[in-house]
């Protein structure tokens, strides 16, 4: 090792409990490394801890996958939206510039 | 737009160069957003519920977002613009309405053992491994229609439309803070309801119950619906 090259901190073995309360953010990935590695050596080890983890992982991937690609089923509100905004460009364009909404 | 100009000509008393200035951005508007026109009604969708409701909730968000144009910054994210109008525009009426309750504070490493005390007890009963034999994706849309809108809210934007927990809380007017504890409820109580709708699915074992204390030594969080 050179002189230059830095020593990682050790991980520190972590119970249940600790692992448990790191669940949602170990699995957004918003842990600090040594807190994701520890959280990752006690699942390596405990059959306890790995299927909730697992569960929720699992029930993570089944949310990403209920946002389907657009298709045409929106073709409808597409147009309706489309005329809605020519209807406002054509009746508002001599509507004061600071007549807008705050939102 | 497409033919919009047709109907800027028939209005001759107003000023040419504002007329054409502002048909100029409106398509200008319209070629960034209407692509995202998809994401925005999956959005509204997930708000209200209800696709005639949601469909309206769309063409109110296009005129707001519209109306408001000029102070969109061009190196905004326009969808996460979007989704900002739509959930304020969203809560205007749901609150005009007396539909939305504003939901308290959770603790969200509190929140994180109860997922996990509960899911350990599904272990115990069995339903956790019915729940793995079971089609996650339709039980999901059926557990996302029965949850409260603001943690509704907070799992769609997180985990179904990906957005951060720092641009989920730009969406919801919120702090980073209350978007961790409203989608860590969330996602807690949609195991909840996958596990519960497992059971319904046949399995025939003891409903899924607290754990005691002593067990896995995790403590065991408090259950409110």
């Amino acid at each position: 090792m050179t002189p230059d090259q830095a020593t990682p901190p050790a991980i520190a073995p972590i119970d249940c409990e600790t692992a448990v309360r790191r669940l949602w953010d170990y699995l957004d990935g918003r842990l600090p490394a040594v807190s994701r590695e520890e959280v990752e050596a006690h699942l390596a080890s405990c059959a306890l801890c790995a299927p909730h983890f697992t569960f929720a992982r699992e029930m993570q991937t089944a949310l990403a996958a209920a946002a389907p690609a657009a298709d045409d089923a929106d073709a409808p509100l597409r147009a309706r939206v489309r005329d809605a905004l020519r209807r406002h460009v054509t009746t508002n364009l001599a509507a004061d510039p600071g007549d807008t909404d705050e939102w | 737009m497409d033919g919009c100009t047709d109907g800027v000509s028939g209005a001759a008393s107003l000023d040419p160069v504002a007329r054409l200035d502002d048909v100029g951005e409106a398509e200008r508007f319209e070629r960034l957003t209407m692509p995202l026109l998809g994401d925005v009604a999956r959005f509204a969708r997930s708000l209200t519920r209800d696709v005639a409701r949601a469909d309206d909730l769309v063409q109110e968000t296009y005129l707001q977002a519209l109306r408001g144009w000029r102070t969109f910054r061009p190196d905004a994210d326009p969808k996460r613009w979007l989704f900002t109008v739509c959930h304020h525009a969203f809560l205007r009426t749901s609150r005009r309405e007396a539909h939305y309750v504003d939901a308290p504070e959770d603790d969200p490493e509190l929140e994180s053992l109860a997922t996990a005390s509960a899911h350990y007890a599904a272990q115990q009963s069995g339903a956790a491994a019915a729940a793995e034999r079971m089609d996650l994706g339709p039980a999901i849309a059926r557990a996302l229609d029965v949850l409260q809108p603001h943690y509704r809210v907070a799992v769609v934007l997180v985990d179904v439309e990906g957005q951060t927990y720092e641009e989920a809380a730009e969406v919801l007017g919120v702090a980073v803070g209350t978007v961790r504890s409203r989608l860590f409820r969330g996602r807690r109580l949609l195991q909840d309801l996958l596990l519960e709708y497992a059971c319904d699915a046949g399995f025939h074992s003891a409903r899924p119950s607290p754990i005691s204390p002593a067990m896995h030594g995790l403590t065991p969080a408090a259950r409110t619906s």
